[in-house]
């Protein structure tokens, strides 16, 4: 026990002196920030301004009608991201349309305005003439193609438009029509408490995948570690003190610690941003992350990791250099890569046969498992049984590995074939 | 009193026998010789001596009891492949060692310090591994094994890879510690390295022992009397004498071996009656002229044989599960 620590306690103080340690820890968030917020803030670039659109229209009311119709639109999306996002981002996100109606419907006029928007004098022309409405086939000439609000924005303007001319000529007022599409707010809520859809969505997609890396990623440094104990002939020295089995289990316990270090550090920093930013929105932190996940993560992460650093264990005690480990690790990693293909579905049928099975299977379970406990919260023998297998799988695996671990170490030179290997596990 | 006692021990791999019926007591305070050729057993022996793993047959007593996990706090190991974290401080590493075989933190750096000065390499100290030349890590490993003072020393080619002042170095500081009463064993099959150390020395081959007892003992008991003759005129009739079974001529001087029950009295009669004899003297066989003899009678094997028992000597097991 006392070498077991011993070892455990040198790996994890190495390891977290480390250049790459400290380089990994800072670099992740920051990558993983960029990524998330470079493309929103790239898509929202040139929000906030001023557009200059001319409406081509058969009589002046339809003109005045889309124009109101424009800047409701625009009002009514900023709203709409502010309640998704949590974050108040109205004076971003709304986008300022000035109007110009023109009622010369002639092909001349029309082309001098598509001129213009080549030209860049004209943010875009919508032809919203008579005959176009009643066909309900608008034309909106643009350069900015791309840009998802404007889009949008013109998309719900023509649509209210068609809407509101049609319902007119039936006979209704104004105002009464206006009452008919006045927006209804849908507020979703889970009912565990925890935020709203979009919240939840992205938590449980950001916990997942945090887990998904760092199981990888340690695994694979516990792998390699032994391979280097290897190939450094440093093993030997180790075996005239220590046991094997001491020696695996000091460095997985050495490994996962400084995994779990590393976590500690991202979900204090993530929760440092989220209060920030909960406090900016008037929110709390809580709704967001409650401490049962972040329990159920701690489980899940530590079973998960035991399972796989174990078999990588085995693999870096087989194989004599990084190249010959590869193949394995692939082999031994797919399951993990499975359960993140399959977090898509699961996320649309959370109690479905694919998410119960998938959260069933020990090596698919962790991810699996984890994801809908954030989605919904699986009947409790589910959760129970989930952890069981896991458990009971970690337990025959170290018991497995522990014994290719202990003849591996000492071989050299041809990588064992399977018989070769239950010959190994057999050896007294 | 012995150190470690081997009682017919044995030990198979599969179908390949690494160490077959291997018996030898090595008294306290004693430097014994585990002698052989390249994958005779020598590793797979020491390997049992410490329990990385276990014999098929046959008992390993250590310090007056039955192997014990306990006792490898006070067991020395400088392994044949050497190996060392080339990430890590010096200084760091030997405490490391240290730690595992029972020291206290503040014991093993007081120590690790100590020694460091002992063999000039205390400018090192905190620097890391693989800044080391070969010779310096070599010096570590050295130091690594005898930081937590071990009653029983063992040493797998200890002097490989080393220039002859270091060699000495560390000669030196094992012969110190043999006189403070610790019992040493050194693995080799460098004869000429060792033969100057050992009181008593066993020369094991195909796992099995050949040749074993004091080094006085086997010199005596090999029989072999070699005697060089420096002389001036001709000798070269002694080539057919009875007298002589083996006759190499160096040109200033031969060296002839006596045949079987020859009186070197008798040779020397005959020789000084045909020529001048400025010198006439009995020698010893040496030990490496012993092992290449006895070695030599069992046939080497070819390297990719060796290499393949060798692989195979490597398998772990027993003790540690």
């Amino acid at each position: 026990m006392r070498n077991m620590f011993i070892i455990a306690r040198r790996e994890y103080l190495e390891r977290i002196r480390s250049k790459a340690f400290i380089v990994m820890t800072i670099l992740l968030p920051v990558l993983m920030l960029g990524a998330t917020i470079l493309p929103t803030f790239l898509m929202l670039r040139g929000s906030g301004e001023t557009k200059h659109i001319v409406v081509v229209a058969s009589n002046t009311a339809t003109g005045e009608l889309l124009r109101n119709q424009l800047n409701k639109a625009s009002e009514q999306r900023a709203k709409e991201v502010t309640a998704n996002t949590g974050m108040n981002r109205r004076n971003q996100e709304k986008v300022n349309y000035a109007v110009d109606v023109i009622t010369d419907t002639s092909q001349s006029r029309r082309a001098t305005l598509t001129e213009k928007v080549k030209q860049k004098q004209l943010a875009g022309v919508i032809f919203a003439t008579d005959e176009a409405l009643a066909a309900r086939k608008i034309s909106f000439v643009t350069r900015d193609i791309s840009s998802f609000s404007t889009m949008d924005d013109v998309k719900s303007a023509v649509t209210q438009t068609v809407r509101n001319s049609f319902l007119l000529s039936k006979g209704l007022n104004q105002s009464d029509i206006e009452t008919t599409f006045k927006p209804v707010d849908l507020e979703s809520e889970n009912a565990t408490g925890s935020g709203n859809t979009l919240t939840v969505f992205f938590t449980a997609f950001g916990m997942v995948m945090i887990m998904y890396v760092t199981v990888l990623m340690y695994g694979i440094n516990v792998m390699r570690a032994i391979i280097e104990e290897k190939t450094s002939r440093v093993m030997e020295v180790m075996l005239a003190s220590a046991r094997p089995m001491e020696m695996m289990a000091g460095k997985i316990i050495g490994v996962g610690a400084v995994g779990l270090t590393q976590v500690g550090i991202w979900a204090g920093t993530a929760a440092l941003y989220a209060s920030y930013s909960a406090l900016a929105s008037g929110s709390s932190l809580k709704t967001i992350i409650s401490i049962k996940l972040l329990v159920f993560f701690g489980v899940f992460f530590l079973l998960g990791y035991i399972l796989y650093s174990t078999l990588c264990a085995a693999i870096g005690a087989m194989v004599n250099s990084d190249q010959e480990a590869q193949q394995l690790q692939f082999i031994v990693m797919a399951p993990l890569i499975v359960a993140i293909v399959m977090m898509g579905s699961i996320i649309q049928s959370p109690n479905g046969p694919t998410a119960v099975w998938g959260s069933l299977f020990p090596f698919t379970a962790p991810l699996i498992m984890f994801l809908r406990i954030c989605i919904e919260t699986p009947p409790t023998w589910q959760i129970g049984l989930s952890m069981g297998l896991m458990a009971l799988t970690a337990y025959v695996l170290v018991f497995l590995c522990a014994r290719i671990y202990r003849v591996g170490v000492l071989m050299y030179g041809k990588r064992p074939n399977l018989p070769e290997i239950v010959k190994w596990i057999k050896y007294a | 009193m012995y150190t470690i006692e081997l009682e017919k021990v044995r030990k198979s791999y599969g179908t390949f026998v690494a160490v077959d019926d291997l018996s030898f007591k090595i008294e306290k305070g004693s430097v014994f010789g585990l002698l052989g050729p390249n994958g005779a057993g020598k590793t797979s022996t020491i390997r049992m001596m410490i329990g990385i793993t276990a014999p098929d047959s046959g008992t390993i007593g250590m310090f007056g009891k039955a192997f014990e996990r306990k006792s490898l706090n006070r067991v020395g190991y400088l392994p044949e492949e050497r190996g060392l974290y080339r990430k890590m401080k010096v200084l760091d590493q030997l405490i490391l060692m240290a730690e595992l075989h029972g020291m206290s933190a503040a014991d093993a750096k007081q120590k690790a310090i100590e020694w460091c000065q002992r063999l000039d390499i205390s400018f090192k100290l905190n620097s890391k591994v693989e800044e080391l030349s070969k010779g310096l890590q070599q010096k570590i490993q050295f130091i690594a094994a005898l930081l937590h003072d071990p009653d029983f020393i063992i040493m797998d080619e200890p002097f490989f890879g080393l220039d002859p002042v270091n060699a000495t170095m560390l000669k030196n500081v094992l012969l110190d510690l043999k006189k403070e009463g610790r019992t040493i064993l050194f693995s080799t099959h460098r004869m000429d390295q060792v033969e100057k150390l050992c009181d008593s020395l066993c020369l094991i081959n195909h796992g099995r022992p050949v040749l074993h007892g004091t080094l006085k003992d086997v010199k005596a008991g090999y029989g072999k009397r070699n005697v060089q003759i420096d002389y001036a005129g001709d000798i070269s009739f002694l080539e057919r004498s009875p007298l002589i079974s083996k006759f190499n001529n160096y040109g200033n001087y031969v060296e002839v071996q006596l045949a079987p029950g020859a009186d070197s009295q008798e040779l020397l009669r005959v020789a000084a009656a045909h020529s001048r004899i400025n010198r006439f003297e009995l020698m010893e066989p040496s030990l490496e002229e012993i092992f290449i003899d006895v070695v030599g009678e069992h046939k080497v094997d070819s390297e990719e044989k060796l290499q393949a028992e060798k692989n195979n000597l490597q398998v772990a097991g027993g003790r540690n599960a």
